[in-house]
């Protein structure tokens, strides 16, 4: 016992020596955190290191982080002085630091950049880095939402098309759910986090609605929908629980007709669905309506603690630069409409990919909003209390509404 | 100084040099986070004030707000019977299992070895397997209820507002067992055996032996295993994000998971530490009851 | 009693409430084996269709598991070094004497820990910063967790100093000894088996170590396999069969040992050695 315990001890000595890596003086060293890179190689990752290898008087050192986490890290490293120099942010978590200057205004750096023009961007991702008309950051990669469906469940159940009105989504739904068998007619993700409101807003936009309102006739219509739905089977109660990769995951094992989610999946139902199955847009609420996505992906943004803000900003460039590179080596859809998408081969992917580029030109971002993560619990509380039937759909959403007031007020 | 020295080798220097040092080392890693708490739930704080001590005081505007927000009573209803139905269920089990395998038979230890495995496990692989047997459609659980006849369609662990507060409880007194029954086996085995075959020659039953030597005999035992396990299951943090992730709709909400989503979901810094400081109280309480409970104790 | 059958009914009855109680491990490797659209199918099956082993050398090469297992070994032994060396003599003092002041130290070292990691992740943060501790990521874990597993043992071992009999440690006393030679000569290896027994305890749930790891370490080289898990929950992906692969390979090692240790754990700590 003794023994171990010394050579424990001497194990935890030399950890720390290890840990302690000498700067290099000559070079600038610009740090940049992301959550690419944990699974399998992403873009920020590769970029990081491709930059470092260069012979530029800048290095770069890469930190993977993980989703949950690093919003958190970044908070704790800002307010202790230890920021990184760029950090990759969801797009709705960019405005709580944009708001607060903790980004770096670069909308005169992008001015004068050859290499970054604002105008590019998609309306959407272009608004997430935005913050009282200045720019703070960049999109890095984006996506939406659509609807999947399964059309050999489609063709033996004698539907054609897929539906294009949230009652086609619901008729169909229930024509095609076999409870005995273990299929459902349809699958979403209303999890009781971000994921659940990346779901829902977009059903309150399309009716009118938006995150400072939420109590629309269409998302209550919606709600009580959805609510009928699980309550006869057609839906999974697991819905509240799981979110849109699990979800997705029991449409691609045969045990759901449709599966609301987004582009991330078709990698995988590729190899994994042993069924045909398309993409379509997401349901309207009347044919010819309004239409709304949501908008995920991420930003970049340069963090206004820098100490080299010119050599971050080249950084930041670079990985602009090669924005044409993130769909075909890593399967990303970029946040501009100037960068071509080559074909992948794969019929039902590419097509697939068409569909998911037509529904980007709906999607709107959560926010932007210093306190969008309130904002988003009241939206999915909401959702998650009136699918439950612990209130009415207008209970619930007035008590979102009440919620979002007060956040908004202030 | 040699007075001094003397002391500590020989007198009550030694034993407050054995306590101090380790008192020393929870108050400055434990002890300060907790003042920094405490200070912080009667604060105003955001990202920039995150690193420092002295911030703008708001009184117990944080207090006030967190006792307005919609789902605090939920919160403590279900903290409160999240905490009372995982004691119950990892001491009740936990105290049969230790009866159970403090009888003579055949591989006894070998096998009540076995059931301290939840103690080797992290909560984080815990609640990712839990999540799988506790999934409505393809978990496991549901296939067995089923096939038993208890239940005849699958039941939403995880989903359901009237289930999904169970869900986490059952995984925790899977979790807790291990530590419930070591401890309570500790209990019964330090139990000199002449009182029950004395207990026996009078003709008590083994209901009487248990209701006037076990459990008398076990006091301290029991006091220790119950405020520790409190103490343990308001910390549980692992199995709720993996389960039920407080919902659906903060059916399954409790005050130790709340104040980490207030805190590092929300970044709600000031409100996440308040709601730690009402924990706090309560452990306050468990504490003064096991150090009561240590009061009867007879050193051997 | 009848002792002819009994014992065998009783031994039964065991298996059986092992087996209950150990199938959650079963459903981890079961799962582990299963493919990625497997473990959604509805009803679940209990045995892999085609069970795919291969997962198991792909996971540990693709998470460089070799060094997160060391890590998370240093790091749980680094907490239970401190946890036993200051825990123990806190313990023994607190067992010796029964008065107001034991009274407050036990509160105190019980009201220490009452909040959770989670919450105290930011301040210890925030401190070890300013001490320059953050540049030593591994050792400033050590320190936090070791905090954090310190009252469970003080509390363990404070029993076994409990049934140590006094008798014989004032009889040194008598015999010429000082206290700190009383201390070490009798009343440590009188409890040496049970302080072995919490000790081993102590490592085994700080090898689940997880929250303080992931916010004070930053480089992947030095992060222990907890954190390391957890970077299979991806923003919109989760590979789950990964996920519980990586789970066995990290649980089953120490669940080896355990096996092989138990009986002297279960032993050391029900017969005998408290007393």
């Amino acid at each position: 016992m003794q023994f171990t315990k010394i050579s424990l001890l001497a194990g935890l000595a030399l950890g720390a020596l290890v840990a302690a890596t000498p700067a290099q003086a000559e070079d600038v060293t610009i740090t940049v955190w992301s959550i690419d890179g944990a699974n399998q190689v992403g873009p920020s990752d590769t970029f990081s290191a491709e930059f470092d290898a260069m012979d530029n008087g800048i290095n770069v050192e890469y930190r993977v982080l993980q989703f949950d986490e690093i919003v958190n890290e970044t908070l704790r490293a800002y307010a202790t002085g230890n920021a990184p120099d760029i950090v990759s942010l969801d797009n709705p978590d960019f405005a709580l630091f944009s708001s607060r200057g903790a980004f770096l205004d670069i909308t005169d750096m992008a001015a004068q950049s050859d290499i970054i023009n604002p105008e590019a961007y998609f309306e959407g991702p272009l608004n997430s880095v935005s913050w009282d008309g200045r720019l703070y950051g960049v999109g890095k990669y984006t996506d939406t939402i659509g609807v999947f469906y399964n059309k050999d469940m489609f063709a033996a159940a004698g539907i054609e098309n897929p539906p294009k009105t949230w009652a086609e989504f619901e008729d169909y739904a229930r024509k095609l759910a076999k409870p005995a068998e273990g299929v459902y007619g349809a699958t979403l993700s209303a999890r009781g986090n971000e994921e659940g409101t990346f779901q829902f807003l977009p059903v309150i936009q399309m009716s009118g609605g938006g995150y400072e309102n939420v109590n629309t006739e269409g998302a209550r219509e919606w709600l009580s929908m959805v609510k009928g739905m699980i309550d006869d089977g057609v839906l999974s109660q697991d819905v509240l629980s799981l979110g849109q990769w699990d979800s997705t995951g029991t449409f691609n094992s045969g045990n759901a007709a449709m599966a609301i989610s987004g582009p991330w999946e078709i990698d995988r139902m590729v190899e994994d669905a042993d069924f045909d199955w398309g993409v379509t847009l997401l349901p309207t609420f009347g044919e010819g309506d309004e239409r709304s996505s949501a908008l995920g992906g991420f930003n970049l943004g340069i963090m206004s603690t820098t100490k080299h803000p010119e050599e971050a900003f080249k950084v930041l460039e670079y990985f602009v630069s090669q924005d044409d590179r993130l769909f075909p080596e890593f399967g990303y859809l970029p946040t501009r409409g100037d960068v071509e998408l080559p074909a992948s081969g794969i019929e039902k992917k590419d097509a697939a990919l068409a569909v998911f580029q037509e529904q980007l030109k709906y999607a709107q971002p959560r926010g932007p909003h210093p306190e969008w993560q309130k904002i988003s619990k009241a939206i999915y509380d909401a959702e998650q209390a009136a699918l439950t039937g612990q209130m009415t759909p207008d209970e619930a959403l007035s008590q979102a509404q009440a919620t979002i007031d007060t956040i908004i007020k202030k | 100084m040699t007075r001094f020295l003397n002391a500590l080798r020989d007198g009550v220097g030694f034993d407050i040099l054995l306590v101090g040092a380790a008192l020393l080392f929870l108050l400055a890693l434990a002890g300060a986070p907790l003042v920094y708490n405490v200070l912080m739930s009667f604060q105003q704080v955001d990202m920039f004030t995150l690193g420092v001590l002295f911030r703008p005081f708001v009184g117990f505007d944080n207090y006030v707000a967190v006792v307005q927000q919609p789902e605090f009573w939920m919160v403590t209803r279900n903290t409160l019977v999240f905490v009372f139905g995982s004691m119950t269920g990892q001491f009740v089990l936990g105290f049969a299992l230790a009866l159970f395998f403090a009888q003579d038979f055949p591989g006894a230890s070998t096998i009540r070895g076995l059931f301290l495995v939840s103690w080797v496990m992290p909560g984080l692989v815990v609640g990712a397997i839990w999540s799988w047997i506790l999934a409505g459609d393809f978990g496991v659980l549901n296939v067995i209820l089923k096939s038993l006849g208890i239940i005849q369609n699958n039941v939403f662990w995880k989903s359901d507002p009237n289930f999904s507060i169970w869900a986490v409880i059952i995984a925790n007194i899977w979790l807790g067992l291990a530590f419930n029954m070591l401890l309570l086996s500790v209990g019964l085995a330090a139990i000199p055996r002449d009182l029950y075959e004395a207990a026996e020659l009078d003709g008590a039953n083994a209901f009487q032996r248990f209701w006037t030597i076990t459990l008398p005999m076990m006091r301290s035992t029991i006091g220790a295993v119950l405020s520790l396990g409190l103490i343990g299951t308001l910390q549980q943090f692992d199995l709720f994000p993996a389960l039920t992730e407080g919902g659906p709709a903060n059916t399954s909400n409790v005050a130790g998971f709340w104040s980490w989503q207030l805190s590092f979901q929300l970044y709600d810094f000031a409100k996440g530490a308040t709601v730690s400081v009402m924990m706090f109280l309560l452990v306050l309480f468990a504490s003064v009851i096991y150090v009561r409970s240590t009061r009867h104790e007879v050193r051997g | 009693m009848t002792r002819t059958y009994t014992p065998w009914f009783l031994l039964v009855v065991a298996l059986a409430l092992a087996a209950v109680y150990l199938f959650p491990l079963y459903w981890m490797y079961v799962t582990s084996l299963k493919t990625g659209s497997e473990i959604f199918a509805n009803p679940p099956t209990f045995w892999p269709r085609e069970p795919n082993p291969d997962i198991y050398p792909e996971t540990w090469a693709r998470r460089t598991m070799p060094v997160f297992l060391l890590n998370s070994v240093i790091i749980a032994g680094g907490i239970t070094a401190i946890t036993v060396i200051l825990g123990t003599g806190c313990a023994y003092v607190l067992a010796r004497y029964r008065n107001v002041w034991i009274d407050i130290g036990l509160f105190c070292v019980l009201m220490l820990q009452v909040l959770p990691a989670s919450v105290m992740v930011t301040p210890l943060f925030v401190g070890f910063n300013q001490i320059g501790l953050l540049n030593y990521p591994r050792t400033a874990v050590v320190l936090a967790a070791a905090a954090k597993a310190m009252p469970f043992f003080v509390v363990l071992v404070r029993a076994t100093f409990m049934s140590v009999p006094r008798e014989l440690e004032e009889a040194a006393l008598v015999d010429g000894n000082s206290r700190v030679g009383a201390f070490f000569s009798i009343v440590l290896p009188l409890a040496r088996n049970g302080i072995l027994v919490c000790a081993i305890l102590t490592f085994m749930s700080a090898f689940g170590e997880y929250i303080y790891s992931k916010s004070i370490i930053q480089s992947p080289s030095l992060q222990p396999a907890s954190v390391g898990l957890s970077g299979f929950l991806g923003p919109n992906s989760t590979d789950w069969s990964s996920i519980m692969a990586y789970s066995a390979i990290y649980v089953t090692p120490i669940l080896l040992v355990f096996v092989i240790l138990q009986r002297r754990i279960v032993s050391g700590l029900t017969s005998g050695a408290l007393k």
